[in-house]
């Protein structure tokens, strides 16, 4: 039962936590809210589950590419709230780098025709 | 904070955590026109299994595995607190499994492995020499120190001459940080500290403490200068005599004692740790060798010749020096002395040569009389543990049947199967931890117990103790966390295979399909009755067979009779008296002896018998014309020996009273020469005279010697000693009066050898007093006559027969005791084994027993069926057991004495009793299955 969940994890890892890195820069975010975000910004395609979710935000955060702190939300609840540190910024910056490289390869290998036409 | 508080604190915001998420979720589509209920539904339905997030994520904390295990042992001692029955019952079975290993194993810690009580022992050690053939010395004694063996074949000794010491001392350059060397021991009468009394010295060379590394506790211990020939007589005390006797004061520093008629200054006290070297003797006091001639009451000066062995010399290796290169240097000296000496005492071919041991293992001491016994012991304990084990695997698996549901359920709810095998390992692992703690108590008690009756079957205190150090705690925690996993991976294998849907499905556990076991008669609850039963066999039949030596040796006809006779020594020599006088002293406290109320008879011996002492010697063939030496053992005896001892007289007539004055005229020097130590023999020299003395021979000497012919009146003569010419040999010998029956004289166990009883004279000896009361009773009387007489005299170890064979008997008892024991101890197990099996098939077929009794099955055939069972898989267990005994006693059989390891009639009465007890615990589950309701066990569906 729990290898079904392990397996997503593997398949999404470097991307979910790129993608988590990528939101938190645009200000800082609670778990619900990370997941709301990457869910609207890619159009409702991408949805985050939380069995993935909560182990990277943990994972991040041991590596300290992220930071926490409980703050009281207007409604006066309690939530953990996530936001990018320094060592989080250049994390993405590499991340993003090789994530373009990456796409740029696969572009390159799924349109070989295409790269050709263009000489 | 610490790390289980903050781990806490970290657990409770991760739930906040996730429940501010749901809270979110739910709050949003509410906002988005779901209703309040709908919206919770759906974010849980969002969210997934909780329990799996909040696991998952906690494991990227790195620190899942102590956590893990701190629920683990959470939940487990919350199952095994909600089963009290069965959670007793386990940690007792193990405790007593777990007890019985570690008390047996901390008796050979003491016993055997403790360390030397020197500095760095490691580097001690001990000269050995070994030969093809004995070798002629003039003398050897020695003091049970190594494990000698004075065999004419391949004898072998740690006992070397004083020339032999000196020329290695003053050899050795390089190899040896120092050589020492301890001598004689020696019963010391003590005077100038209140009473007369007996203390246990030993004469060793001045530098044997500074070699050994033993620092005083008071004073200083002997150094060189006290073992010249001139220095004054001192000594150093054991700490605990010191303690004992001297109250521990240090006012006994100066202080002068008389030790066997010889003034001696106290100048020190051994640190408490060294109650001598040997392990399992203890010495109270320690003499340079220098005062031999002055303390030793057998002094002679030819002791100190090359042709007398009697030093034990030990060595301290310098560090880097290896054991071999050290002994071929000693070797060259060695062979040189023995082989080209001026008077060699080997041939060639004899092959002599000198070993060097490590002190730890060479120097035995009485740990060779313990060392078969305990490892015996210890595989009987082993055995038990292992029915323990298996006792409580069958436990746990009856009740992990009843625990399918909950194993399902956790499986169910995403629980990994290797978490749930691990929750299962937990609690065992628990029980054997708890078993483990208990059995510490257990085993300080037993232990202790089992130890002083070892004591009480030694003449002197042997100086062992039984401590929980680290090495026994750390044997106890070893054996706990592996009989944990053996007995609790079967159950976790199980555990966490379980099939989730007949378990779940099944609402009352009660099924066949939830409650077996394993499939078919030999499933693994059954396998684990029969092997515990089979194991139980080996036990028993092991104990059978020891019990069965006891008796046989209890049994033993010794030629005397052993009731109401009373035992003491006296060495008239160590009071003073010389030749004559003391022959006439003991006539005098024999005389007194007799006016005491109670006593009927007395005589005495020149040794105790069936003490391990032994006089041997030689004769030119008594029956033949042919000039063959022959061996006879050699007693010398008082006036009236036979009738005291009940010693029945077959032929001629007892000694006389001439006879006694004849002797005592003509050889003082005989008693002088006898080498009276209980280890080792010499051959007897009587002075020469002008007439035969009257000797009485026993049966076997006649049998064997002079055949059918008549012996009375028949000469014997003593053999030539080594290297007297029959011109030199002048001894008139011996001439045959009477003829005794057969007695034990050497020990219980030995066959009779041919022996002659000859006229006592000489002032070492053993009294026998043969009483018309209680023999305890009589000995307050007998101190006080002695005492009386001369208090000066002492009294060495003076007790009734019957507590000198308990004594004799010891190791026997101690062994057949402790494996009877042991051997309950597994029936007991076995039968909870067999009892908890079938309590539980009685419970899982309360069903089908219904439906049985409803068809009219009568109670009888419910009984029968349950019974036949159980008394199936004993026999099972019984066959198989006889098997395996018939293997393992083979190993019993040095122990044993007139019964054979494979004993049928000691198998068969095992087996019997066995299906007899077995045969009641299966009868006690079975009634209950015949009290089943049917109406009960039918609406249960």
């Amino acid at each position: 039962v729990k290898k079904r969940y392990q397996n997503r994890i593997e398949l999404l890892q470097g991307t979910l936590d790129m993608l988590i890195l990528q939101t938190l820069q645009w200000g800082p975010r609670h778990g619900y809210g990370l997941s709301q975000s990457i869910r609207t910004n890619s159009g409702e395609i991408l949805k985050v589950d939380t069995g993935s979710l909560y182990p990277a935000l943990h994972r991040l955060e041991r590596a300290k590419w992220i930071a926490a702190e409980w703050k009281v939300s207007e409604n006066n609840q309690r939530t953990r709230v996530y936001r990018l540190t320094a060592k989080g910024k250049k994390q993405l910056i590499s991340e993003r780098s090789r994530w373009t490289q990456l796409s740029e390869a696969i572009a390159g290998v799924l349109n070989p025709a295409k790269a050709e036409g263009d000489l | 904070m610490n790390f289980f508080g903050r781990r806490k604190q970290r657990e409770a915001e991760l739930d906040e955590e996730l429940q501010s998420h749901l809270r979110l979720a739910a709050g949003e589509r509410v906002e988005h026109g779901e209703n309040r209920a709908q919206a919770e539904q759906n974010a849980h339905a969002e969210f997934g299994n909780a329990a799996l997030v909040r696991e998952v994520t906690r494991d990227t904390w790195g620190w899942g595995w102590i956590s893990d295990l701190q629920e683990d042992v959470r939940f487990g001692l919350r199952v095994l607190r909600k089963n009290p029955g069965f959670t007793a019952v386990a940690v007792l079975t193990l405790a007593l499994g777990i007890g019985a290993n570690t008390a047996i194993f901390s008796l050979i810690n003491a016993l055997m492995l403790k360390s030397l009580p020197v500095q760095n022992p490691q580097q001690l050690v001990v000269l050995q020499w070994t030969a093809r053939h004995q070798s002629e010395f003039r003398n050897s004694s020695s003091y049970g120190d190594c494990d000698a063996k004075f065999t004419d074949e391949n004898p072998r000794s740690c006992s070397f001459s004083r020339p032999f010491y000196d020329e290695l001392r003053a050899a050795d350059s390089e190899l040896f940080s120092g050589i020492t060397a301890a001598g004689s021991e020696v019963e010391l009468d003590l005077s100038g500290n209140g009473a007369a009394s007996i203390a246990h010295g030993r004469v060793v060379a001045g530098n044997y403490f500074e070699v050994l590394g033993v620092r005083p506790a008071l004073g200083r211990m002997l150094q060189a200068a006290d073992d010249l020939p001139a220095a004054a007589p001192v000594t150093v005390l054991n700490y605990g005599y010191w303690q004992s006797e001297f109250g521990g004061s240090p006012a006994v520093l100066g202080k002068t004692i008389t030790l066997n008629g010889t003034p001696t200054t106290i100048v020190g006290v051994a640190e408490k740790r060294f109650a001598s070297l040997t392990p399992g003797t203890v010495i109270d006091a320690w003499l340079p060798l220098s005062v031999r001639p002055r303390v030793l009451p057998r002094w002679d000066a030819k002791e100190d010749g090359a042709d007398s062995i009697w030093m034990v010399i030990i060595a301290r290796l310098k560090p880097g020096v290896p054991r071999e290169k050290a002994e071929a240097a000693v070797n060259v000296l060695f062979r040189n002395g023995m082989l080209h000496g001026e008077k060699p005492f080997a041939k060639e071919a004899d092959d002599p040569r000198v070993q060097l041991l490590p002190a730890q293992t060479g120097l035995v001491g009485e740990r060779s009389r313990f060392a078969t016994p305990l490892y015996i012991l210890m595989l009987a304990v082993g055995i038990i543990l292992a029915i323990a084990c298996a006792n409580v695997a069958g436990l746990t698996l009856a009740r992990a049947a009843g625990r399918q549901k909950e194993m399902a359920l956790r499986l169910a709810l995403g629980a990994g199967r290797w978490r749930i095998a691990r929750q299962l390992l937990t609690e065992s692992l628990l029980l054997s931890a708890c078993g483990g703690v208990l059995a510490m108590a257990i085993a300080w008690w037993g232990a202790r117990a089992v130890l002083r009756f070892v004591e009480t079957g030694a003449r002197r205190p042997m100086g062992f103790e039984v401590t929980l150090d680290t090495r026994v705690l750390l044997f106890t925690a070893g054996i706990s966390i592996v009989s944990g996993i053996v007995f609790g991976l079967a159950h976790a294998a199980r555990g966490s295979r379980v099939n989730l849907t007949p378990a779940l499905k099944d609402a009352t556990g009660s099924s066949t399909a939830a409650g077996r076991l394993g499939s078919g008669w030999l499933n693994l609850g059954n396998s684990l009755v029969i092997a515990q039963v089979a194991l139980t066999i080996v036990v028993l039949a092991g104990a059978g067979l020891l019990v069965r030596t006891l008796q046989n040796l209890r049994n033993i006809d010794p030629g005397f009779d052993t009731n109401n006779l009373v035992n003491f020594g006296v060495d008239l020599r160590i009071a003073g008296y010389k030749g004559a006088q003391a022959d006439l002293a003991i006539g005098e406290i024999q005389k007194r002896l007799s006016a005491i109320p109670g006593v009927t008879s007395v005589s005495y011996s020149s040794m105790e018998l069936l003490t391990d002492g032994l006089w041997t010697t030689s004769f030119k063939n008594p029956g033949g014309a042919s000039p063959v030496t022959v061996d006879s053992d050699m007693l010398q005896v008082g006036p009236d020996f036979f009738s005291t001892m009940k010693m029945p007289l077959r032929a001629g007539r007892d000694l006389a009273p001439a006879d006694f004055a004849g002797a005592s005229a003509a050889s003082v020097a005989a008693a002088a020469q006898a080498n009276s130590a209980t280890k080792g023999s010499a051959a007897a020299e009587p002075a020469g005279t002008s007439a035969p003395l009257a000797a009485i021979v026993n049966e076997t000497f006649v049998r064997k010697y002079f055949g059918n012919a008549n012996p009375l009146g028949r000469q014997i003569s003593y053999a030539e000693a080594p290297g007297e010419t029959a011109e030199q040999h002048k001894n008139p010998g011996l001439v045959v009066v009477g003829v005794a029956g057969d007695a034990k004289y050497e020990s219980l166990r030995g066959e009779v050898s041919p022996t002659v009883y000859v006229p006592s004279s000489g002032g070492n000896v053993n009294f026998e007093l043969r009483t018309a009361i209680s023999s305890a009773a009589i000995i307050p009387a007998v101190r006080s006559t002695v005492s009386y007489f001369n208090s000066d005299l002492p009294i060495f170890y003076i007790r009734p027969e019957s507590e000198s064979l308990d004594q004799l008997l010891f190791q026997e008892r101690l062994i057949a005791r402790l494996s009877s024991l042991f051997g309950a101890l597994a029936l007991v197990l076995a039968c909870i084994g067999l009892y908890g099996l079938l309590s539980y098939e009685v419970t899982r077929r309360t069903h089908e027993i219904g439906i049985r009794m409803a068809l009219g099955a009568a109670r009888r055939r419910v009984l029968a069926m349950i019974v036949g069972q159980g008394m199936l898989l004993t026999l099972a267990g019984v066959v198989v057991g006889i098997v395996a005994a018939l293997g393992v006693t083979r190993y019993l059989s040095s122990l044993l004495f007139e019964v054979h390891a494979g004993d049928p009639i000691t198998l068969a009465a095992v087996a019997a009793f066995l299906l007899l007890v077995a045969l009641a615990a299966c009868y006690i589950p079975a009634l209950r299955a015949t009290r089943v309701d049917p109406m009960v066990a039918l609406r249960n569906e």
